[in-house]
């Protein structure tokens, strides 16, 4: 059988505003990379297919799939996770919406939820109802019926008027 | 909503639980990976029924970072797993029954070195004929799943009735006749299956899974691996979702399995998304044939149906599931004469189990579909036909079994019919857009609590005074997201007069905390909620008589908790509940208490067949109104409307009871508008979440609830369960919109645009 | 061994790694969904090749960097003032999520007849600029797409932009896509139309494509030709929707049946109907 000697390298980038440095393999899924090697669990994997959202994340402020990048994507840039948005100390505006709107029901959803919201709100300071169903489109949710998240991103926008992550 | 009396817990807090769930902090079973663990994975059958001539491991023996691969052979002890009916194997030995049977497990040192594995065994089969439709299967002639079984794919036939509906049928004015059809459905909670486990260093095997029946599982594993039960630890922390498709075996026979081979190292197993669709138990599809007969003046008569439950090669929960089914057979209705006859049958399909609304969304369908057809035949109001026949309390439902329990389907029935939506139904339609037809449906339902007789359903709590002076509750009923955990610090505080904060929870753990059933049958609020609010009566009482002592008080009754004490208004003295848990020792800080939900005393002469789970005492109630649009272009179905009420004794926490309606509205939504399991011959066509469609946030409407303020004497705080009945209203209300809005009759779901195209079209010409 | 992920910089740090056989990535959402549990071979991403990137108008075409994200375009003023059918494709391609990561370019290579920018890119006759280390070439996208999932793209090649003529600012614009349900979804059907008239609202010239009713997205000429010199009124895109029926060649699958693929795709011109 094959030697899987799998090359690594020294990746290189910020993560929730700190600078990483973390040996890995290029072909590393993003995922893999922030849940096992860095101990950053809010990610989660629903699908691995990009269909479920769970496992988003925001690149360079842009809310991308981890589950579908590879860790050399991420040399140099600028990576948040739901553990970079707020803690339970001091929740992100948005964290905190999710929590007193009632839109977190089992919660696996939620940090790809947050960081899709994060985004958006970023450039949609005021949205409407229809505006904020689109933005969360990618992200799946089985438990709420949505009809809380959407009062949560709300909230949020109100909560926290031009503010961005 | 404000709770109604100081003695109401307040729910309007803010949940610890759901804090860490949105800043990522909480940790669920799929994110406890310990550092060097081993992973397993099994390899899945690929074909509906064969028997296993070969298994060949070598070259995945060969794979780098593998360290066993283990089959049938290995598996110690009976190899059979299942949660009444014992006939599942953990790996299989001669024969697969369905493409998802696990045929072999391997162990390795990394995912990748897993992945390589699992793609290079090779199965070896010797093809054999299959059964993929209940009533085909129960042919004479007809390929046997279980060759030997007596009673061949007849896993079991019941039959519920009372009076005579045979002979009522016969005197009815108007009799309509229907045959409807349900499909399985996929759970898709989304964290997927999972656990992690291993032997301890006293042989012990400890695991921690994403289950809703931690303590039951113990007794799987043990009796699948030939272990003893007690050396079996499992812990189950919050679960991401489950709707009752963690409520059976998953992970974790095989997960133990693999352990026991790992030499004391932690295992992991993860199914990826496909493998749960392939292996995961499903919603049952069901075929129910039904007559229903009713006076000119539209009463009920007569009711004449039979069901046929798809349960796959393995019987799961199919038995009790179909006994839920002709138990509902009849829904919310008073009808004199019933008669309810299912066939659980063996197929090669994808296995049948618990989901949400548990044999009643099938049950359900079918008869709110023929409610239908009544009241175009009678010319009458679908609501009113429906509101004319709502049973009340006191009456005998189909089972024959008289709801002693306050009964609300007809304050859910009017609230809704009192909704704009419905009220204002004519108005609307005519304001369709161009391209667009709209129409409006109405359904009522309702779906039992607990157990049912045969089995208790019962939950043992424990309540522990902390030396620092706050609570540990020992949470036996896993939460799965309804917010169970969350609850019970509410009842808790509310019964010892203290805040919330000084709560913490221990989540399911089979070691710490005393024994409780699982997290289902809408069953867990009232059920453990009534344990431990008997185990806060007995903290109240030792606490009032430790604090005596200290106080120097000679009747303790005269004692009071007050936030953060034990307080004596006549002395103005008070004890620090931090000085009482300092000064009791451990066995005296803990109060344990436990409850049995009641039964019904004297149940009906019918249901024979159902040792366990039959008949109930408990019900939800619930109506729902639907309004969509229809696409003349392209048949699509926009809903815009899904208002629901429900009726579930007090409504204690709003926001709990909207949750779960919400959610439940949503998955009953989702399966009748798109969510098709397409699969033939035994395999599953729509096996990922590109092809098996779930609703995303563009595809509902913000979903309404409608408070109906009940009252259940034995509940705590005089709550009944109500996770499940949200789920039934959106598909026969869609159905009969749908109707409403294009003519279109369906008999099963979910809607195919193409029908909807091809009504239009004939109702054009 | 080489590494089995890189991200080049530039053209001429691809060139050897293309030599070496690498798989291009360009956004990942379709690759990485399809080597899902595989193990994994030797990728490029494309994402740091500025050359790649970046949306302008030249020689009278507005240029579609292949590497700018179906997020990034749906930004950018040219594409919504003057290409409204590709803004309305992009909209409602897979999620907001896919959008930030998914790229044109990406999504002609993969050439799924299901691709939600083919219709409208063929409606509005674009072209493709192909680069190799030996120079480039340009071709119609409709003659380089052969079936689902082959291309006309040639060894050492990578898609660089999308060329674009835009059409008379005057001209409809209208894109619809029927999927099963109203995100990440699938096109089962769509329609991209776009319809030059004079000002009487005659139809000067037609352009008509439909996406997943056949092994490619299929341009209408029969129906075109019906529809100039007519008005957009119930009876003409009754006729034209009946010419577009003959003109494809649905097939059955998991998330519709050919009828209805048949029978839709004759409907969607109707929406236009005054």
């Amino acid at each position: 059988m094959s030697g899987k000697i799998v090359p690594t390298f020294t990746l290189a980038f910020t993560l929730n505003g700190g600078p990483v440095r973390v040996e890995t393999s290029p072909g590393r899924r993003v995922l893999d990379l922030l849940r096992e090697d860095l101990g950053l669990t809010a990610a989660k994997e629903g699908c691995g297919s990009g269909e479920c959202g769970a496992c988003a994340i925001l690149v360079d402020g842009a809310a991308k799939l981890s589950c579908l990048m590879l860790a050399v994507q991420l040399e140099g840039r600028e990576v948040v996770t739901a553990e970079g948005l707020g803690t339970a100390e001091n929740p992100h505006p948005i964290q905190a919406a999710f929590v007193e709107n009632g839109a977190v029901q089992c919660g696996y959803c939620t940090p790809g939820m947050t960081i899709a919201t994060a985004e958006f709100l970023a450039h949609t300071p005021d949205p409407d109802r229809g505006q904020v169903r689109e933005a969360i489109s990618g992200n799946l949710c089985r438990c709420t019926g949505y009809v809380k998240i959407v009062d949560a991103v709300l909230a949020a926008a109100k909560a926290a008027p031009g503010e961005s992550s | 909503m404000k709770p109604s009396s100081p003695n109401q817990p307040d729910f309007s807090f803010r949940h610890a639980d759901t804090l860490s769930k949105a800043v990522g902090a909480e940790r669920y079973s799929t994110d406890f990976t310990p550092p060097g663990c081993l992973w397993a994975g099994a390899k899945r059958a690929g074909v509906p029924h064969a028997r296993i001539t070969a298994v060949h491991v070598g070259e995945a023996l060969a794979v780098d970072g593998v360290k066993t691969v283990l089959t049938g052979a290995d598996v110690p002890g009976s190899n059979l797993q299942g949660i009444v009916h014992k006939d599942q194997p953990v790996l299989a030995v001669d024969t697969v029954r369905h493409a998802g049977d696990a045929v072999a497990l391997v162990l390795a040192e990394s995912r990748e070195a897993l992945a390589e594995a699992l793609s290079r065994i090779r199965l070896e089969y010797e093809p054999l004929p299959g059964v993929f439709e209940p009533e085909l299967a129960l042919a004479a002639e007809a390929p046997l799943v279980h060759p030997g079984r007596e009673g061949g794919n007849l896993l079991a036939r019941g039959l519920v009735d009372k009076g005579d509906a045979r002979a009522a049928m016969r005197g009815c004015d108007v009799v309509v006749e229907g045959e409807f059809e349900t499909p399985m459905q996929e759970h898709v909670f989304l964290e997927p299956p999972n656990g992690t486990a291993r032997l301890t260093a006293t042989n012990g095997l400890e695991t921690v899974v994403s289950t809703q029946a931690p303590f039951r599982d113990r007794f799987e594993i043990a009796h699948a691996l030939g272990l003893d039960p007690m050396r079996i630890r499992v812990r189950a922390p919050y679960l991401g979702g489950g709707f009752g498709g963690k409520d059976g075996a998953t992970v974790q026979c095989l997960l133990a399995l693999a352990a026991l081979h790992a030499g004391g190292r932690w295992v992991k197993m993860v199914w990826s998304r496909e493998e749960t669709f392939l292996a995961g138990y499903k919603r049952h599809a069901a075929r129910v044939r039904i007559r229903l007969g009713a006076s000119s003046s539209g009463a009920l008569q007569a009711l004449d149906s039979v069901m046929y439950f798809d349960s796959g090669p393995y019987a799961h929960l199919g038995v009790e599931i179909m006994a839920l089914g002709l138990e509902h057979a009849g829904g919310p209705y008073m009808i004199p004469h019933t008669r309810a006859e299912g066939f659980c049958v063996y197929t090669n399909n994808p296995v049948g189990g618990a989901f949400r609304g548990f044999g009643v969304v099938q049950a359900s369908f079918a008869l709110e579909r023929s409610l239908d057809a009544l009241a175009a035949r009678l010319g009458m109001d679908p609501a009113e036909l429906r509101l004319m026949n709502a049973l009340r309390t006191g009456e005998a439902n189909c089972a024959g079994v008289a709801m002693e329990s306050p009964t609300g389907v007809r304050e859910c029935l009017e609230a809704v019919m009192a909704h704009p939506v419905w009220a204002g139904r004519h108005t609307w339609k005519e304001a369709a857009p161009p391209f667009k037809r709209r129409g409006v449906g109405i359904a009522a339902s309702c779906n039992a609590m607990g157990y049912g007789r045969g089995l208790p359903d019962a939950a043992a709590a424990k309540l522990e005074l902390t030396r620092t002076g706050t609570f540990r509750i020992f949470n036996s009923v896993a939460d799965m997201g309804q917010g169970n955990a969350a609850a019970f610090v509410q009842l808790a505080a509310s019964a010892l007069n203290q805040d919330s904060s000084l709560f913490e929870v221990v989540q399911p753990d089979t070691r710490l905390c005393p024994p409780a059933g699982s997290s289902s049958a809408s069953r867990t609020t009232y059920t453990f909620g009534n344990a431990l609010l008997r185990a806060c009566e007995a903290m109240r009482e030792k606490l009032k008589a430790r604090a005596a002592l200290a106080l120097l008080v000679d009747e303790p009754s005269r004692l009071r908790l007050a936030p953060g004490v034990v307080a004596d208004e006549a002395t103005g003295r008070s004890i620090p509940l931090a000085l009482l848990g300092n000064m009791l020792q451990r066995d005296d800080r803990i109060c344990v208490d436990q409850y049995v939900m009641p039964v019904v005393e004297n149940p009906p002469d019918t249901g024979k067949a159902f040792r366990l789970g039959f008949p109930h005492r408990f019900f939800s109630h619930g109506a729902c109104v639907c309004a969509l649009e229809a696409d003349e272009l392209t048949g699509q179905v926009e809903l815009v409307e899904c208002v629901t009420a429900v009726e579930c004794g007090r409504v204690l926490s709003a926001r709990g009871v909207e949750q779960q309606v919400h959610g439940a509205a949503a998955q009953g939504a989702g399966l009748v508008l798109m969510e098709n399991l397409a699969h033939q011959d035994g395999r599953i066509l729509a096996g990922d979440l590109s092809t098996y469609l779930i609703p995303t946030s563009r595809d509902l409407p913000d979903l309404e609830w409608l408070a109906v303020d009940g009252d259940e004497p034995t509940g705590p705080h005089g709550v009944k369960g109500m996770g499940e009945v949200g789920i039934h209203g959106p598909a026969p209300a869609v159905a009969q919109a749908l109707e409403d809005a294009v003519g279109l009759s369906i008999n099963r779901i979910p809607v195919d645009p193409m029908d909807v195209l091809r009504a239009l079209r004939s109702n054009k010409a | 061994m080489s590494r089995n992920a890189r991200c080049p910089g530039s053209l001429d740090e691809l060139w050897p790694l293309l030599e070496e056989g690498v798989t291009i990535m360009a956004g990942g959402t379709d690759l990485l969904v399809r080597r899902r549990g595989q193990v994994p071979a030797p990728v490029a991403c494309l994402e740091r090749i500025e050359s790649l990137r970046g949306v302008r108008v030249h020689e009278g075409f507005i240029s579609l960097g292949a590497c700018e994200t179906h997020a990034s375009l749906l930004r950018h003023a040219l594409v919504r003032e003057r290409l409204p059918v590709l803004a309305g494709a992009l909209q409602v391609l897979g999620s907001p999520l896919i959008r930030n990561m998914g790229t044109i370019g990406g999504n002609i290579v993969s050439a799924s007849p299901a691709g939600d920018t083919l219709a409208p890119l063929y409606a509005l006759d674009a072209q493709l600029e192909l680069v190799s280390k030996w120079g480039a070439r340009r071709v119609p996208l409709a003659g380089f797409i052969h079936g689902p999932g082959r291309t006309g793209l040639k060894p050492g090649e990578v898609l660089a932009a999308v060329l674009v003529p835009p059409p008379e600012p005057s001209a409809l614009q209208h894109f619809e896509k029927v999927g099963r349900r109203k995100a990440l979804a699938i096109a089962v059907v769509s329609l991209a139309a776009v319809i030059l008239t004079d000002g009487e609202g005659v139809v000067l010239d037609a352009r008509l494509a439909l996406g997943s009713v056949g092994p490619t997205v299929a341009r209408c000429p029969k129906a075109e030709a019906l529809l100039a010199g007519r008005r957009l009124d119930r009876e003409a895109l009754l006729a034209v929707g009946e010419a577009m029926r003959s003109e494809i060649a649905p097939i059955d699958d998991l998330r519709a049946s050919a009828a209805y693929r048949r029978e839709v795709a004759g409907n969607l011109l109707l929406r236009l109907a005054s």
